[in-house]
């Protein structure tokens, strides 16, 4: 054969390289290629369980969130229904001081005018007693400028 | 400052001592003149070794055999001593054997994404035959022929048996990726590809014989042996190593990648009714 070609050599060196790679699969290759996949997946694993953990955690404060945002509403609400409680109660007192106040004055009012009627009353009882004392007096004394002079004496012996 | 001085005139002095030596005491006399041993480095027809006394082989096969061994048995020795004791957190030794092995199969991965288990590991063992095999001549191995001759064990590669056998055996590979891949199909689309096993055997064949026959060349005359064989010998082989187990693993996972990639049915035409 030209330039040497031997085809048993040739048999020879596909046999030991047969043998090689057999050799090589087993001994290296795999046991380090299945090593790194494992190592692949434990890092997989806990990159899964992070993102899983991520989530857990993104879900809770989501959830948290919206409970907060629950409670400042309910906080609101009832900061509302309060003011309202406060603006009737105050409006309520207010008509009530109002509605006393009305009252105080339609009494003292009546009262004043009760008052006013009984001296009215008095006044006219007393002007008709003196008028009938006076009548009394003019219908049985002769003369009543007598009688004035005789007071008005009277009333001077009195003060000396 | 002294010392370093002294130290110094002493290490020329044993350089040019060594040198005088050499020249002057001369080789045992060459069995063969340059043109032979340059001849018999390509054809491997005169210097053989005996296999076990059964058959004079060319040396490149027990170079293959040797390093073949050399391979298996730190494969051996890394399975049962490092492999037990790999870390999440890797040491160097690990590391470096991740890298290795992470390098091919990431390279069978993506030159052939839907079919790379199978040839990852072969392109890893080949590499890593390639690669420690053109480095083997490095150690300048010897051994003796069938005519009594001392001679250094060349790489396996530089052994036009071998680069056939490897050129032909990575060629059947990416055959066996397009038959299991698909079927007959694959047969047909890895014979278009038919010149792909001479182009490979070749290419390596001639990249390691052209640094076989420098070697050969430069370690022929004595006054070629002082300084040139660090360029010439460690770097250029070096080189080679690199180059060519890149070159082989990249173009076998890449037709490999090509012949097992599944072709899609052929749509029917649909014919319309005209009226």
């Amino acid at each position: 054969m030209p330039l040497n070609i031997d085809w048993q050599q040739i048999l020879l060196h596909w046999m030991n390289l047969a043998i090689l790679t057999g050799g090589l699969y087993f001994l290296l290759y795999k046991p380090v290629r299945e090593f790194m996949d494992k190592r692949e997946e434990h890092y997989r694993q806990l990159d899964r369980e992070a993102a899983d953990k991520l989530a857990q955690a993104e879900q809770v404060k989501a959830e948290y969130q919206a409970k907060l945002d629950g409670a400042e509403e309910e906080v609101r609400q009832m900061k509302a229904r309060s003011q309202q409680s406060v603006q009737k109660s105050a409006e309520e007192q207010l008509a009530q001081a109002q509605n006393q106040a009305r009252q105080i004055i339609a009494h003292a009012q009546a009262e004043a005018e009760h008052s006013r009627e009984r001296v009215l009353k008095e006044s006219q009882r007393e002007l008709r007693k003196l008028a009938a004392q006076a009548t009394k007096k003019l219908a049985f004394h002769a003369d009543p400028f007598d009688q004035f002079l005789d007071l008005a004496e009277e009333e001077e012996e009195y003060e000396e | 400052m002294k010392h370093r001085k002294m130290g110094l005139v002493l290490w020329i002095a044993v350089v040019l001592a060594l040198l005088a030596g050499a020249l002057l005491v001369g080789s045992a006399g060459r069995t063969e003149s340059v043109q032979e041993a340059m001849r018999d480095a390509v054809l491997h027809n005169i210097n053989q070794i005996s296999l076990f006394g059964m058959k004079a082989v060319n040396p490149g096969l027990i170079s293959a055999f040797l390093v073949t061994a050399a391979l298996l048995l730190a494969a051996t020795l890394i399975r049962l001593l490092a492999v037990p004791r790999f870390q999440y957190r890797p040491g160097k030794l690990q590391l470096v054997l991740e890298e290795v092995v992470g390098l091919f199969d990431g390279m069978a991965r993506s030159s052939s994404p839907h079919r790379f288990r199978f040839v990852g590991a072969y392109i890893f063992a080949a590499g890593s035959f390639i690669f420690v095999g053109t480095l083997f001549e490095l150690l300048g191995l010897q051994a003796i022929t069938v005519h009594g001759h001392p001679i250094t064990l060349p790489a396996p590669l530089s052994d036009v048996n071998a680069a056939i056998a490897l050129g032909t055996l990575s060629y059947l590979v990416i055959l066996s990726g397009g038959v299991a891949a698909n079927g007959i199909k694959g047969v047909g689309k890895t014979l278009k590809e038919f010149s792909l096993p001479i182009s490979m055997s070749f290419r390596l064949f001639g990249a390691l014989l052209s640094g076989l026959l420098v070697t050969e060349l430069v370690y022929y005359y004595v006054n070629l042996s002082f300084v040139l064989p660090v360029i010439v010998g460690v770097l250029f082989t070096l080189l080679h190593a690199l180059i060519q187990t890149y070159v082989l693993t990249m173009l076998t996972s890449l037709y490999y990648g090509e012949v097992s990639e599944r072709s899609e049915p052929k749509k029917k035409k649909v014919r319309t009714a005209q009226i």
